[in-house]
């Protein structure tokens, strides 16, 4: 493993990025995940990005248990996603697209454009929590790559150089208007 | 059939999704000394802010007099973009510095590439535990102080010694509503870690 690349967070979530073929039969994942219905070709939403409608309000203190079921990030088999984890939908998961709801339909549609974690968690208005479990579980289901980063970049010496010399080339100022995408 | 890309491995056909490698710096500090004015004055976004698991500050403990029309605070994260390259963005998170957010500041400084630690001159007992905090995890970090209007009310080393901070940490005096201000003063910690990492790995 190259030092400083992100690592995938499993084999299943290796396989497959938005540019493979749609056509492809989805791989068998975790038993206990039901298997969503996988649309034709033809009804695959277009490939480029289009942001979801912003959600209006705040999350609650009560949804994201009602959302994870209970569940708590981290408390599965290892460490809770770190919040830079990039995260990509899959074909199967652009497929799957129409049959998702609410939230896991959000995440789907918003990480046609690969980002991270927290990310994702502000744009949606989600719990950090909440992202995380229900990232987990589409993961699981095939519908998005996660890409967890790798712990050695933080030593990795030509990492910190990019860094230092792409910081170097921000202007001094921003001017007053930027975009959030 | 289609060949299945490696994400590792030159994946050429995928290479509109294949995710940059995320890199993170977090700035930390107590309430109102400016951590969400300067991830927004160095971020490429408006600065988003992601909530954390706890959504209620306790009214009242948290002395905000000295900042006046600053009624409200969130506990939450900032969270700021800076594309380094096409393949490396760098995240900022700013977040609260109070003790009982040290919680969240697991979650996020883990795998950080460095902390600054913002301090109001009037307030620096807000920062310590910032300080502590990432002086415990072995983190690289600088100080900043902001210069809310011009006036630095100490001289640096009646800070560093209040903060209590080693000769090694670097402290800088900086304008959170700035950019170049504060892209030199991520850079000061930045320079701490490559250092550290230079130090640990001899060519
Ligand atoms: N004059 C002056 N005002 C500043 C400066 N930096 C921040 N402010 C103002 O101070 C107030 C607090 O700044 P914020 O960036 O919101 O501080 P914060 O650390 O994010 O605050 P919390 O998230 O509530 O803990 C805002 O009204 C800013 O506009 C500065 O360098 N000079
Ligand atoms: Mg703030």
């Amino acid at each position: 493993m190259v030092a400083g690349e992100p690592v995938p967070h499993n084999a299943a979530a290796r396989e497959r990025t938005a540019e493979d073929s749609a056509r492809d039969v989805p791989e068998p994942t975790e038993s206990e995940v039901p298997t969503e219905p996988v649309e034709s070709a033809e009804s695959v939403e277009p490939a480029e990005p289009v942001e979801p409608a912003e959600p209006v309000g705040r999350a609650s203190a009560i949804r994201p248990f009602l959302l994870t079921a209970g569940r708590v990030a981290g408390s599965g088999t290892g460490p809770p996603l770190p919040v830079e984890t990039q995260i990509v939908t899959t074909p199967d998961g652009l497929s799957a697209l129409r049959s998702l709801t609410f939230e896991r339909r959000d995440i789907v549609a918003a990480c046609r454009r690969p980002q991270s974690v927290a990310e994702l968690a502000a744009r949606l208005h989600l719990h950090l929590n909440v992202v995380r479990v229900l990232a987990e579980d589409l993961r699981a289901a095939g519908h998005l790559a996660v890409h967890v980063p790798n712990t050695g970049t933080v030593h990795d010496i030509s990492v910190l150089r990019r860094v230092i010399d792409g910081l170097r080339a921000v202007p001094d100022s921003r001017g007053s208007l930027r975009d959030s995408s | 059939m289609v060949s299945v890309p490696s994400p590792t491995h030159g994946a050429h056909s995928a290479t509109a999704v294949e995710p940059p490698l995320p890199v993170k710096l977090v700035i930390a500090g107590g309430f109102g000394v400016g951590k969400t004015t300067a991830v927004g004055a160095i971020s490429e976004i408006r600065p988003l802010t992601t909530e954390a698991l706890i959504t209620e500050v306790a009214a009242g403990v948290d002395d905000l007099t000295h900042t006046p029309g600053k009624t409200t605070t969130t506990v939450a994260m900032d969270f700021g973009v800076i594309t380094i390259d096409p393949k490396l963005k760098l995240y900022l998170f700013g977040t609260p510095g109070q003790d009982r957010f040290g919680f969240m500041w697991d979650d996020v400084v883990e795998g950080a590439l460095g902390g600054l630690v913002i301090v109001d001159t009037r307030r620096l007992d807000d920062c310590y535990a910032a300080v502590d905090y990432f002086e415990h995890k072995d983190v690289p970090f600088a100080v900043a102080i902001n210069a809310f209007d011009g006036e630095v009310q100490h001289d640096l080393d009646e800070v560093r010694w209040a903060l209590d901070i080693s000769e090694h940490v670097p402290l800088v005096v900086f304008d959170a509503r700035e950019t170049r201000s504060v892209r030199d003063a991520l850079l000061v910690v930045l320079d701490v870690a490559l250092t550290r990492a230079q130090a640990a790995n001899p060519a």
